[in-house]
């Protein structure tokens, strides 16, 4: 028996084996429906909350995968908007109310095809970023360094919530819009350059590298890398500092260090995968 | 709404199963990093979660054999997040050999990672499996 297997057993979880759907065949989300009700039903603080809305969740994410389909094809990778329509089609799960009618379908579809207008309209050609998430998205950054400042750490969303006076479901929708906005024009227009001489952060790492059996594919890789992209890889692979540590070092944000090392690593992946 | 300020924040076990292609993986992050934030985790334990699974995914789908489904378990515990990520393959291979980069990207970013490597049942073809664990705050930085 396999691990997942196992946890099922365990657990009971109920499986929604949900891996191709259309928004018209509401069908084989009937099980769902009954679900959304229970869910409205239990307290906040009901243990059983949290598993019901993580249920609701995956079993909803085809959906969610279809509509960002349709809005493919209009020069935005297909993968962003994805992650888009999974913010809000979570938005969605957590904020419909079943008992004031409607289905769940009439209320999810158009808050995703929301978020992924907003992302659209923020996003496309015009690199306006609207006032209200520019605006969280700076207080949480802020926010974020200041804490960080003083308690030596990364902070955690409660203790963001906390310093802002805003509820943490706020500060945590502030942080996955940051990380939807990927291509950098959240923080271009804030003016993140980051600073100049990242190249001087690292400088030989040959010592470093000789952990790594498989060195002699990835040193040219490393050495294609735009020097801020180097400069992160090493410091957090073979410096072990924190993304925190990182974006104090570079100049950058967290979250945007955090989606450089994605894309490096993605670039690194493939191109290490060829040398085999 | 978890309104709890100050710690503790929601536990239990989600499971995720999707057509395995590279267009699951946003998928799978996002959720990763939302269950991570609900709990209350910090933001570099989050970030970092975030990057291991985009890792762990992409190199399973890389080996997924044609259809397979990606089938990924979150189990959030107070102040510990397991995932567990695996995928159908046609040729057994270990996604993680000991030592190689990939390896070592995902040591540094979870605190434990094991691979595993399940014969199907007529000899052809099986599972892979990467298995990611990360704490919470490490301890003494409270």
């Amino acid at each position: 028996m396999h691990h997942l297997d196992q946890i099922r057993a365990a657990r009971g979880t109920v499986v929604t084996d949900a891996v191709s759907a259309t928004g018209t065949e509401h069908g084989e989300y009937s099980h769902l429906v009954a679900l959304q009700h229970r869910y409205a039903r239990l307290a906040a603080e009901d243990p059983q909350r949290q598993r019901v809305r993580a249920e609701l969740i995956s079993g909803y994410l085809p959906v969610a995968e279809h509509l960002a389909r349709r809005f493919a094809g209009r020069g935005e990778p297909l993968e962003d908007l994805i992650q888009v329509a999974t913010i809000g089609l979570i938005n969605a799960v957590d904020r419909f109310e079943p008992d004031r009618g409607g289905s769940f379908f009439s209320f999810a579809i158009p808050t995703i095809t929301g978020e992924l207008r907003r992302y659209f309209r923020d996003h496309g050609w015009s690199t306006r970023v609207p006032r209200g998430l520019k605006d969280l998205h700076m207080s949480i950054r802020s926010s974020q360094t200041q804490l960080y400042q003083q308690l030596g750490r990364a902070p955690r969303p409660s203790e963001i919530a906390d310093q802002l006076g805003i509820p943490i479901s706020e500060v945590i929708e502030g942080l996955q819009a940051g990380n939807a906005y990927r291509s950098s024009s959240l923080d271009e227009m804030l003016g993140e350059q980051g600073t100049a001489t990242v190249g001087d952060l690292v400088g030989d790492f040959d010592d470093e590298l000789a952990v790594i059996e498989d060195r002699e594919a990835l040193r040219p890789l490393l050495a294609q890398l735009p020097p801020r992209e180097r400069t992160i890889i090493v410091l957090r692979f073979f410096r072990q500092l924190t993304q925190s540590q990182i974006a104090e070092q570079v100049g950058i944000s967290q979250m945007h260090v955090s989606r450089l090392l994605s894309q490096t690593l993605t670039f690194l992946q493939e191109r290490m995968n060829c040398a085999d | 709404m978890a309104g709890a300020a100050g710690g503790v924040g929601p536990t239990g076990v989600t499971e995720v199963h999707i057509a395995a292609s590279t267009l699951a993986i946003p998928m799978v992050r996002t959720l990763a990093a939302d269950l991570a934030a609900r709990a209350d985790f910090d933001l570099d334990t989050i970030a970092d979660l975030r990057v291991a699974v985009d890792d762990a995914c992409a190199r399973l789908v890389r080996l997924a054999a044609a259809n397979a489904t990606l089938s990924c378990c979150f189990d959030v515990r107070l102040e510990r997040i397991e995932v567990t990520a695996e995928v159908e393959v046609e040729d057994m291979m270990d996604p993680l050999p000991r030592g190689s980069f990939g390896w070592w990207v995902l040591r540094c970013l979870a605190d434990e990672v094991s691979a595993v490597v399940l014969p199907g049942e007529s000899g052809q073809g099986g599972r892979v499996c990467i298995i990611l664990i990360k704490y919470a705050l490490p301890a003494g930085l409270w």
